[in-house]
């Protein structure tokens, strides 16, 4: 596909100034060892629910993030590409927004990420059918949690029922405690001082969180690399999250 | 003293040693622990709505990770790694992350019970007192030598306890196992670091330095000997100055195969015949006089023999012979092999060969542990093979097991389950109500690793010499009561030679007698002039470590003695070899967490079942399609399970995850999937570990479908999915 000349079409200024965000990742696809540490980390820092068997195979599972990898070649020149951690971008111009019809899923202008706001949901699915990167999930079902597992539940997060859609969060409720411990001693939230779940699980350091509207931030810095990409760049989305292929 | 004291009050207490030893006196096992109280008298420390934080160790491999637990109002909320901890240095594996649905399992054994060998879990429960009452008397009327003490690779102060126990009443040292082990073929390496790094113990390999690396089998990213740190390493080699290259030997493509920078797919059995070839190669391209260990080998011969073209093996050697910094790695199914101990020193050799010995990016040997760092070693299949006889002779007229599975986790063909019927009695002190502890005639629970004191030593994994330290992290969720504590008050109530050989209180008490000796040791993390305080910064610091590096340096040289590698002999009869492998995700006692069931295998992407991986063009030719059941038989049993088709195997290997196939261990784990040690014969390589890649089995097709749960589409994916082929 062609990419867009945002010229052409202008609407340069008006994404221009949405390009950059707030907060935003690094994966590193020449780290990531594909050992699903971030998908158990996130389960159970935000309440995900496990579906089941017979739900899983259906595709239902309700994982904020996975590791994606296809098959190259035939044996025995086979390899697999490279594991592709895979969650929400946030995108600066997310295609999911303007489709719902009750504004549940909506952008926050404070911390410039999407919101889920799930009593506003009424289970259109519209948000998840127009993701470019599928990376919403859908309770199809009120899952089953049984008594002792309910203990677990994070406090600050809400656990989500029936004909609700939901996704990453970017560990919201970590980034708005950091800001407020930051506020009461009176400073400026450092970078590297929290991750979301996910970065701060991640055994070969793949995954870095931080602003990206710092340009001397870590994950800044290790944006601007040259093997940085974004995904589906083309749809003009303006992903937060920077893909570093495998060199 | 009627007063039972809480944990907070004790925590308050530590720092003032007369206080403790006052305040502790007459109290029962388990005083230690927080009596639940209603909030509205909240610990000075507790303020709502904010968490609390406690450093403990992981117990879900044998490690030794440290964890930070995050609590809230009395409950566990999130697992986190110690930042502090030289093993994991604040990261996690998905396995670690999941210990708390463990915690939190609805099929945890809540009371001590008079199981009776039930069929299923038993109900009739029964009180601490007649439980203590039970191991006290099997202790006591037990001839010494007639009691067995088997117990997994964790906790380490426990297994310390019964050594101390077991030496002082002249009863059999404690045997310990976990299915781990014998994936990793630790006793293997183990011998071969002794033959040829001059010292027995588990090297260390310094992945983060080296510029290339040859891995032969050894998953070092999944579930070897330490995956946290080896996967640090992993990054750090990478992201050094110049990227580093990995290359695997392996017949089927593992996690770390597939990170690798080329997968060299050997037949199974060669890996050790492969390096000696390569040693001879490189020592050619280097332009050096080939070394006695490897004149002997012929090239061509290897080449024919392992399936990988001499063309290929010139250019190996070549890449390992222009590298600066070159490391080689054996491990894992390359040692389960008839030939196992041949192929660790060659690959050895390699390292010899490279110089490395002692240098960044090359081998070390371990730093020895803080304490007693001699018992570290599990026993291989072979000294197992030697216990379950015991128990068949009427040898071992009471069994006591703890931390491990064995039915479940030993081979089929060892006959566990049988001997178990010729043992008069069995104590399970099973967490979970998993198979051995089903056949037991009593189960009493511990608790929970994250409800436990203790300490794990590190095996390896990390250049500091280090004891991971364990505390409560929550009180007790149910009745259930220490091991250690169980064993203490059985042997005061027993008295006699009992009583005196482990004079404390409670397991707290013990640990801080352990930890005694490393108060004079002032180079480390922290310093304390006694062992209250001592022992108060151990729990906040999650353990004790040395600030130094104490990695040591190899001595011997091997190179001048010729080295052999025989051609391995398959245990069985059938056109495929079948190589079992341990679950990334699972590890070896996953299988009851239900969010880790559902979290992907990284290479299939399967969930909540087992499969086989064939090659495509194999299933091909056998008319196999994606989700036909497969009958796989070996000589010594049969297990049906769904087909896979995997690229990356070789068209005449099969293989098999090991983790699923229980037939209790709670609800989300049993009659799920099938376990490939039902299929396992004995066959053992010269150090004692068997040879578990090492069989050959046919396959039969069975004409039932059960389609895998997976999260990749199967459309496209080898013209599946897009109606016939």
């Amino acid at each position: 596909m062609k990419p867009i000349d945002l010229n052409i079409i202008g609407a340069k200024g008006a994404i221009a100034e949405e390009a950059e965000g707030k907060w935003g990742m690094a994966i590193d696809e020449d780290l990531c060892t594909g050992c699903q540490a971030c998908v158990a980390a996130c389960a159970m820092e935000n309440n995900i629910s496990f579906v089941g068997e017979e739900d899983a195979a259906y595709g239902r599972t309700m994982h904020w993030i996975r590791i994606e990898r296809f098959w190259e070649g035939e044996y025995p020149d086979v390899r697999t590409t490279s594991f592709q951690p895979m969650l929400c971008q946030q995108c600066g111009h997310a295609p999911c927004e303007p489709v719902c019809p009750v504004f549940a899923t909506v952008h926050s202008q404070a911390d410039e990420l999407n919101l889920q706001v799930y009593n506003r949901c009424v289970g259109t699915r519209y948000c998840g059918n127009n993701c470019p990167y599928q990376v919403r999930a859908f309770n199809w079902r009120d899952y089953e949690r049984p008594e002792p597992l309910n203990n677990q539940l994070n406090p600050d997060v809400t656990v989500r029922q029936r004909g609700v859609m939901e996704k990453c969060t970017f560990c919201i409720q970590r980034i708005h405690q950091a800001e407020d411990t930051a506020k009461s001693e009176g400073r400026e939230l450092q970078d590297g001082e929290f991750d979301p779940a996910c970065a701060q699980a991640c055994p070969a350091d793949a995954i870095v969180f931080g602003r990206v509207d710092d340009p001397d931030s870590k994950v800044s810095q290790l944006s601007r690399q040259k093997r940085g990409v974004k995904h589906l760049e083309d749809l003009a989305t303006l992903p937060r999250i920077t893909y570093l292929k495998e060199s | 003293m009627k007063k039972k004291i809480s944990r907070r009050d004790f925590l308050k207490l530590a720092g003032a040693s007369a206080a403790t030893g006052a305040a502790l006196t007459g109290c029962g096992p388990s005083s230690r622990f927080v009596v639940r109280e209603p909030y509205t008298q909240m610990p000075e420390y507790a303020l709502i709505g904010e968490s609390t934080f406690y450093a403990t160790t992981c117990r879900e491999c044998a490690a030794g990770c440290g964890l930070i637990v995050r609590t809230f109002q009395g409950r566990a909320i999130k697992v986190e790694g110690n930042k502090n901890n030289p093993v994991n240095l604040g990261k996690t594996c998905a396995r670690g992350q999941a210990t708390l649905q463990g915690l939190y399992n609805p099929d945890r054994v809540t009371d001590p019970l008079n199981q009776g060998r039930r069929k299923t879990l038993g109900t009739d429960g029964m009180n601490w007192d007649d439980a203590i009452k039970v191991v006290s008397d099997a202790l006591a009327n037990t001839d010494p030598a007639g009691i067995g003490f088997l117990l997994g690779m964790a906790p380490d102060h426990l297994f310390d306890l019964v050594s101390d126990l077991t030496a002082g009443i002249g009863a059999p040292a404690p045997v310990r196992y976990g299915a781990l082990s014998a994936f990793e073929a630790r006793a293997t390496l183990v011998k071969a670091a002794e033959n040829v790094l001059g010292q027995s113990g588990l090297p260390f390999f310094d992945l983060a330095n080296a510029e290339l690396t040859f891995s032969f089998g050894a998953n070092f990213l999944e579930t070897w000997l330490s995956p946290v740190a080896y996967t640090r390493g992993f990054s750090k080699m990478r992201k050094q100055g110049k990227r580093g290259y990995l290359v695997q030997f392996e017949p089927r493509m593992s996690q770390t195969g597939a990170k690798a920078d080329e997968w060299i797919p050997v037949r199974p059995g060669t890996e050790g015949m492969v390096a000696l070839a390569l040693g001879k190669l490189i020592a050619e391209s280097k332009k050096q006089t080939v070394p006695r260990a490897f004149v002997n080998v012929d090239v061509k011969a290897v080449a024919k023999e392992s399936d990988v073209d001499e063309e290929k093996l010139h250019y190996l050697a070549d890449l390992f012979a222009d590298a600066d910094r070159a490391l080689a790695i054996p491990g894992g199914a390359a040692l389960g092999q008839s030939n196992g101990l041949g192929t660790a020193e060659a690959v050895l050799a390699l390292d010899a060969l490279a110089n490395n010995f002692g240098q960044p990016g090359g081998v070390f040997l371990s730093p020895a542990a803080p304490t007693e760092d001699n018992v570290h070693r599990p026993a291989s299949l072979q000294e197992m093979a030697v216990f379950i006889n015991k128990m068949n002779t009427g040898e071992i007229k009471t069994l006591l097991i703890h931390g491990v599975n064995p039915v479940f986790e030993l081979p089929k063909s060892l006959g566990f389950e049988a001997a178990l019927k010729n043992v008069p009695l069995v104590i399970s002190f099973s967490t979970f109500p998993d198979e051995t502890a089903i056949l037991s005639d009593y189960i009493f629970p511990d608790h929970h690793g994250l409800e436990s004191w203790g300490y794990q030593r590190v095996a390896t994994g990390t250049s500091q010499s280090t004891l991971s330290g364990a505390q409560p992290v929550v009180s007790p969720f149910y009745n259930t009561q220490s091991t250690a504590d169980v064993l203490l008050a059985a042997s005061a109530i027993a008295g006699g030679k009992l009583a005196s050989v482990l004079p404390f209180k409670d397991e707290v008490e013990y640990i801080q007698a352990q930890l005694i000796p490393l108060i004079e040791n002032k180079d480390a993390n922290f310093n304390a002039g006694e062992i209250n305080s001592f022992s108060a910064y151990f729990q906040q610091f999650g353990g004790w470590w040395t600030n130094e590096a104490a990695l040591l340096a190899p001595t011997q040289n091997t190179l001048n003695e010729t080295l052999s590698v025989e051609s391995p002999t398959y245990e069985g009869e059938g056109d495929f070899f079948l190589v079992p492998f341990v679950s990334p995700v699972l590890g070896e006692a996953g299988a009851n967490k239900p969010s880790l069931q559902e979290v992907p295998d990284p290479t299939t992407t399967v969930m909540w079942n087992s499969w086989v991986e064939i090659n495509p063009e194999t299933a091909h030719e056998f008319g196999i399609k994606s989700g036909d059941i497969i009958k796989i038989v070996s000589n010594v049993g049969v297990i049906e399970t769904s087909a896979y088709l995997y690229p990356a195997i070789r068209p005449d290997t099969i293989a098999i995850p090991f983790g699923q196939g229980h037939k209790a261990y709670g609800r989300y784990a049993a009659g799920r999937g099938v376990n490939p040690f039902d299929l396992l014969g004995l066959k053992f390589n010269a150090a004692g570990d068997i040879a578990f890649a090492g069989m050959k089995v046919q396959i039969i097709k069975t004409g039932k479908k059960f389609e895998l749960a997976r999260m990749e589409s199967e459309i496209g994916v080898y013209g599946e999915g897009l109606g016939e082929e």
